[in-house]
């Protein structure tokens, strides 16, 4: 951060300062503080009606619908209903990917073999195969269990992938005539070395694992906070679908501040590849 | 190591490039072909009930019925055209915002979780608000195609620039590069691996929006297919539909967003060669 305290201290500069700080020192603080502009211009947007009431609430009446959910006891089982099938479906989609990914990123036969079938199945699509699951598995968990699977497995296998090919090869060549085995080399050369790309692809997966979540829920409709979303937009009240798409925006903002962000901090610095 | 980045180094340098792409869109296909043999060979074996899964004939059938009656065109076209325009608009305003917030590394910094926010939201999640917003139709649908599109490319961008080491901008900046000069010829360039990577993704996740939004907001589209040959227990539609679906997106991802990323990585020395 050189470059900001040898230049002129203009006010512009100490704020980029005072800003870095809170970066530093309160990482959450400086994580929450961009939305407080944007709540106060969602507010002051519904408090002037650009848009029409009805199609358009303020935050005051999306807290008020907030209340009265938990109160019913209809928010907190939704999203205990969401949060479980999300866990068990990327649990399930990971420990299946990354052996995947590693197997199609080492080996030239697996490459052939599995590479074409990978990008032909993750073209197909989860929501693709709803209809058949449905079909198949009726309106269930078995078939909201397979399409978070499903989503999650190709961002996690196409990055480790992705995150192998871009392991400098004399790294694994060093090793290789330091005389690691095979074994050795996936666990202390590939598998870190990948690493980085492996969390943004669990990341990436992650996200778009509710996306499919979400879906599945709109078509499926037995509970969750996709279906709340789509039930409310049936009815006709914009104010309990903004509810389901912050509590999904936040929900998914604690599991990335919490879990995947410190992780991919983690590696990142270790890898020495954040210049921040 | 030579077998990860070794065929694409030769496809590249080799004077038949004709040839070897003829090869290998046959690599391709073989695994391919081979999945279509055992699913004939176990419809066939097992006498599996074509309510549960269609033959490869029945499927075969209905797509030259739908052919020949013309809806399976209708139905490309209508979800075609959505992407189109959705992806579009999602690119010519995702990229420069993104490169924009990611200037000033503070400003990257600030924008971040918001953007972050937002791409985890795109797509599917807009579905209810946005046939609320838009009516079910031509609007709805494009608004979540270019939601999806336009978030993951904003924040990959965002990202792209922020991962460009500072000595790299300080050296332009003491070579005296001018602001325009810096972004074209730095922060552009630098971010341009990741932005193709989140378009590639973004329009990934676009077309699976589509889908969604498809088989719950219109009256055509490959989605609508799908859903309605549900109804009818119509298996070897909605298989149909599924191939459909995967053969245009791995068109697209093969013949127009691979290369591309292909060609920015191998120029920018990332694939080992």
């Amino acid at each position: 951060m050189a470059i900001i305290t040898e230049e002129q201290a203009s006010l512009w500069n100490k704020l980029q300062v005072a800003w870095v700080r809170l970066h530093q020192h309160w990482p959450n603080a400086a994580a929450t503080l961009p939305f407080v502009p944007l709540v106060l211009a969602w507010w002051l947007t519904a408090m002037l009606e650009v848009f029409p009431r009805a199609f358009f609430p303020g935050p005051g009446e999306v807290i008020l619908s907030l209340k009265s959910l938990i109160y019913k006891g209809i928010l907190p089982e939704y999203l205990l209903d969401s949060i479980t099938r999300l866990i068990v479906g990327a649990s399930a989609g990971v420990a299946i990917a990354i052996p995947v990914g590693v197997l199609i990123g080492m080996n030239r036969h697996a490459n052939r073999g599995l590479w074409p079938l990978l990008l032909f199945f993750q073209a197909v699509g989860d929501i693709a195969w709803l209809p058949i699951l449905l079909v198949w598995f009726g309106f269930g968990l078995t078939t909201m269990t397979f399409v978070i699977v499903y989503t999650v497995l190709f961002p996690v296998v196409l990055n480790t992938v992705l995150g192998i090919r871009s392991i400098n090869p004399d790294l694994l060549r060093a090793a290789h005539s330091l005389g690691a085995s095979r074994a050795r080399i996936i666990w202390e050369v590939v598998l870190p070395g990948a690493l980085p790309n492996i969390m943004t692809g669990l990341r990436n997966g992650l996200g778009y694992g509710w996306r499919a979540l979400i879906a599945a829920e709109i078509i499926v409709g037995t509970s969750g906070i996709g279906f709340l979303m789509f039930d409310a937009r049936r009815a006709g009240s914009v104010v309990e679908i903004m509810l389901g798409m912050i509590v999904l925006g936040l929900l998914w903002y604690v599991v990335d501040a919490w879990i995947l962000a410190p992780i991919e901090r983690a590696t990142g610095e270790r890898w020495g590849m954040v210049t921040r | 190591m030579g077998s990860l980045g070794g065929d694409r180094v030769l496809s590249a340098r080799s004077p038949q490039v004709f040839l070897a792409r003829v090869r290998s869109a046959v690599l391709f296909l073989i695994p391919l072909s081979l999945l279509v043999v055992i699913w004939s060979f176990v419809v066939n074996v097992f006498e599996i009930n074509p309510r549960i899964f269609p033959s490869v004939a029945s499927v075969w059938q209905a797509g030259v019925d739908s052919v020949v009656d013309g809806t399976l065109v209708r139905h490309i076209g209508a979800s075609l055209w959505r992407i189109a325009v959705g992806t579009t608009i999602g690119l010519a305003i995702g990229i420069p915002l993104g490169i924009a917030m990611g200037v000033i590394p503070a400003i990257a910094s600030f924008f971040n979780p918001l953007v972050r926010f937002f791409s985890v939201l795109a797509g599917i999640a807009w579905i209810p608000i946005a046939t609320l917003w838009f009516g079910y139709g031509f609007g709805a649908i494009t608004f979540v195609i270019f939601n999806a599109v336009f978030f993951v490319v904003a924040y990959n961008a965002l990202l792209g620039v922020s991962s460009i080491p500072m000595q790299v901008r300080h050296a332009a900046a003491s070579l005296g590069a001018g602001r325009v000069a810096m972004i074209f010829e730095v922060l552009l360039p630098g971010a341009l691996p990741n932005i193709v990577t989140g378009v590639r993704t973004g329009m990934g996740f676009a077309w699976r929006g589509l889908i969604a939004a498809e088989m719950i907001a219109t009256d055509r589209g490959l989605g609508y297919m799908l859903f309605t040959a549900r109804d009818f227990y119509k298996t070897e539609v909605i298989v149909l539909g599924m191939v459909v679906i995967g053969l245009i997106w791995l068109a697209l991802d093969r013949l127009l967003l691979a290369p591309l990323e292909r060609v920015t990585t191998e120029r920018w020395g990332m694939v080992g060669s």
